[in-house]
């Protein structure tokens, strides 16, 4: 067996009261893919931290080549050989990607020659196995390019452990594929990758081994040819989660809520209709540039429409703002939590009447303080929001617990039509199993749920029906019953046209 | 009480604490009623006009032409005195310069979209412009007594009329900014305009709003200033914008917006005033406590950030 080229051992780390890690022990092999695996909060981004130099441990060891080292800064890391490139990559839009790539070179001379750089430039985007021109402009990247860039400037520093957190979260199916065929690329080259991602399936494409950690503990590293998807998700969770894409039974009501025809907005989409009735949840699938967001912003009055019809509970419909959405009982869970759908640094109790706030304003315009805690404090009961109080700021609480945030602003609102925009990204398997539950009982209640996601097993879970968009264009409608995943992606890809 | 103190409030009101005792202890007239008001007086207009700059900076906007506004308030007075018309009407007329200036403002940033930087850059210029216009450096005077009572005399005991108004204005301001509707948009938008979008909120007629408020109080605090001279020329209250911002900042209002709270900005004023005045006491010239009122600014910024600092380590 090859010696580890970085190890932990019994590594623990506490923030005053809260213990991250406590004993976790990992060893990366040189040339090996390692995916790591855990719910948000178990504690992935604290183990980085530490291999990084940005924490130090509380207590244990790490040993690089089996020497004891200390990692005292991202430097001290670098130099060490290790590096990690993040689900957001930054890269500085005015500069080409050989000025990217070298941003940080300390041993390049003042006067290094432009072609000098380009040539070294384009080795290394050699060495990762994808075609990009060295001379482009940062700008027009697409996000797997960016992380490629990343990567590449990782590599100029002779990385012997680069780290991916999360690189494939916000990318295209076919993307992703790419990103994947780069992390095997570079292990065919002796560099040890671990690999970070909350999509199990393409843990079974990329890794050769897969650690599962819960609760800032290890819990199982085994070879991948050794485990399920049913296996991990266990592991993660701590319990068997049976049949967890099992589809609910329909609860489609006679009444439609929402009619759309042919409604478009130039030059972005167009030829969109659908019925959406009470108790009836309505999925859009699609590739990314599908141009699913723009119709929920279309409806939502964020980006009003040019063209169609839109009638909803029986009369013509036609936004000119959220405001007026809001007010017709429409309401939009955004898949940006960060930029679109919370003010971070404010308390959940703020964020939580965001959208209602006259509900809990007095005669004289002054915000009821203690009505605004007992609505806020409602749905931290009852969507089980893990907060030890509501005035905490948002951004302190984790990824599932933000989005239940959001969930209970609009949920406040009391609406009838709910748009869930990609509702369970970047969130972990128990959490996500709340959402869809949250979702079934909003229709049960009489509501109707449009729900954007580009999680095919979730598509195919929560849909009654499935309409699938590929660049601004509706491709058709599936019934639950004959959709699959094959189904939506040669409507999504374009392969087939289905009947509208 | 004890979170309280570790918030950058407690730490300003710290800050006051050793600069009263160390004024009273360095002059036994410090801490008298008419050195107190004596203080606020020389300032009175700058202070009333920081507390709406609140709003301004933590809607996540700037008003640079709140000084420029002042003269052009002032000076629209004083020409319209010349012209013969009856003081009272000439006040209103000058409060609704005052809206229409700060819609103007309002209207280039909420509605077009414009940086209010750049916008209030330019009407900085603009009513500064048009100050000078109708007033030229000669300068006008002999205002009925009764104004410049305003301004000069004792409103409730020795108490000025300008006082008295910072003190209703303050109240009325705080409750809107920290336990109102208003005040929770305000902080959202400043803190991310596009997370108010999305939530229904009207953006751009909250901040339309905030600007009126500004360009309003502006031309109010113009008047004031000119009951106190009892006097107008083009340059009144040239400058006066950077003081204001000062205030603001240093009361822990952040310049990117949806952070800090009027008390702070209160705290602020008292300590730039309390200093000021405490280093006139000993004599010290007002440019080297222009340069003390900067050093403070820049420790402002600079403290947070080293307490930051500790706790992180404390943490590690």
């Amino acid at each position: 067996m090859t010696a580890a080229v970085l190890a932990l051992q019994d590594v623990s780390k506490s923030f005053g009261m809260t213990q991250a890690l406590s004993g976790m022990s990992l060893s990366l092999l040189p040339g090996e893919v390692h995916a790591v695996v855990g719910e948000n909060g178990a504690g992935k981004s604290t183990m980085i931290k530490i291999m990084t130099g940005v924490h130090q441990p509380t207590s244990g060891t790490i040993l690089i080549d089996g020497q004891v080292v200390a990692i005292p800064g991202t430097k001290a890391a670098r130099d060490l050989g290790v590096a990690a490139i993040y689900q957001e990559p930054m890269v500085f839009p005015d500069l080409d990607v050989a000025e990217n790539i070298f941003i940080s070179a300390t041993d390049l001379g003042l006067l290094q020659r432009r072609g000098q750089l380009r040539e070294k430039a384009h080795a290394l985007i050699d060495r990762i196995g994808m075609r990009l021109d060295v001379d482009r402009i940062a700008a027009g990247l697409t996000l797997a390019e960016q992380q490629a860039v990343e990567i590449a400037r990782a590599l100029s520093q002779d990385v012997r452990v680069l780290i991916m957190d999360e690189p494939t979260a916000s990318l295209s199916a076919h993307e992703a594929g790419e990103l994947r065929r780069v992390a095997r690329t570079l292990a065919a080259q002796g560099v040890a990758v671990v690999y970070i991602s909350h999509r199990l399936e393409e843990i079974f494409e990329v890794a050769d081994r897969v650690t599962v950690i819960r609760d800032g503990q290890h819990i199982s590293t085994r070879p991948v040819g050794e485990v399920t998807p049913d296996s991990l998700i266990a592991d993660m969770v701590g319990r068997e989660v049976g049949n967890f894409y099992a589809k609910a039974p329909s609860q489609t009501r006679d009444e439609v809520l929402l009619s759309v025809r042919d409604l478009a907005v130039e030059e972005v989409f167009s030829g969109v209709s659908f019925d959406l009735h009470r108790g009836e949840v309505l999925c859009m699938a699609g590739l990314i540039g599908a141009r699913r967001t723009d119709v929920a912003l279309a409806l939502f009055g964020i980006r009003p429409p040019t063209g169609g019809e839109v009638v909803y509970k029986g009369q013509p419909y036609r936004p000119r703002d959220a405001a007026q959405a809001i007010a017709a009982g429409i309401a939009y869970v955004s898949e940006d939590r960060r930029k679109l759908g919370l003010a971070m640094p404010m308390p959940i109790r703020a964020n939580v009447t965001l959208a209602t706030l006259g509900k809990v304003l007095s005669p004289l315009g002054l915000v009821r303080l203690g009505q605004e805690r007992a609505v806020a404090e409602s749905h931290r009961k009852r969507l089980n929001i893990r907060t030890p109080h509501v005035e905490l700021a948002v951004a302190m609480l984790s990824g599932g617990n933000q989005q239940k945030v959001m969930l209970a602003k609009w949920l406040e609102m009391k609406p009838d039509l709910l748009i869930f925009d990609e509702p369970t990204r970047g969130i972990d398997v128990g959490a996500k199993a709340e959402v869809h539950d949250l979702i079934r009982d909003f229709v049960a209640a009489g509501g109707a749920a449009l729900v954007i996601s580009s999680d095919l097993p979730e598509v195919l879970a929560l849909g009654d029906r499935i309409l699938v968009m590929r660049e601004g264009r509706q491709m058709g409608i599936l019934p639950h019953e004959e959709a699959s995943q094959e189904a939506v992606m040669r409507l999504a890809t374009g392969q087939m046209q289905g009947a509208a | 009480m004890i979170r309280r103190l570790q918030s950058w409030e407690g730490f300003l009101f710290l800050v006051l604490i050793v600069i009263i005792a160390g004024n009273s202890w360095l002059s036994p007239n410090f801490l008298t009623v008419g050195n107190q008001i004596n203080l606020f007086q020389l300032s009175i207009e700058k202070i009333i006009v920081a507390l709406v700059m609140t709003f301004v900076i933590i809607n996540a906007e700037i008003d640079l032409s709140v000084g420029s506004m002042m003269g052009l308030s002032a000076c629209a007075f004083g020409w319209m005195f010349q012209q013969g018309v009856d003081p009272r009407l000439a006040i209103g007329i000058c409060l609704l310069i005052g809206v229409a200036g700060g819609a103007l403002n309002g209207w280039f940033i909420a509605k077009v979209g414009l940086p209010s930087l750049v916008v209030t850059l330019a009407t900085l210029i603009g009513f500064r412009g048009l100050a000078r216009v109708l007033v030229e450096d000669r300068g006008v005077s002999g205002f009925p007594d009764w104004f410049n009572a305003l301004g000069q005399r004792g409103l409730i005991g020795p108490v000025p009329f300008a006082l008295v108004a910072f003190v209703v204005l303050f109240v009325v301001l705080y409750v809107v900014l920290q336990h109102s509707g208003f005040g929770r948009k305000t902080y959202v938008i400043g803190t991310n305009r596009e997370v108010a979008d999305y939530a229904g909120i009207d953006t751009a007629r909250h901040k339309l709003v905030i600007f009126i408020m500004s360009g309003a109080i502006s031309a109010f605090a113009g008047l004031l200033f000119a009951a106190r001279v009892g006097a107008v020329r083009g340059d009144v209250a040239q400058g006066f914008e950077l003081d204001i911002i000062t205030m603001v900042l240093l009361g822990g209002v952040s310049i990117f917006g949806g952070s800090g709270t009027l008390l702070g900005t209160l705290l602020a004023i008292l300590i730039v005033l309390s200093l000021r005045n405490g280093m006139a006491l000993m004599n010290i010239t007002g440019h080297i406590q222009t340069g003390v009122v900067g050093l403070l600014l820049i420790a402002s910024v600079l403290v947070p950030r080293i307490r930051w600092g500790m706790k992180a380590r404390a943490a590690a």
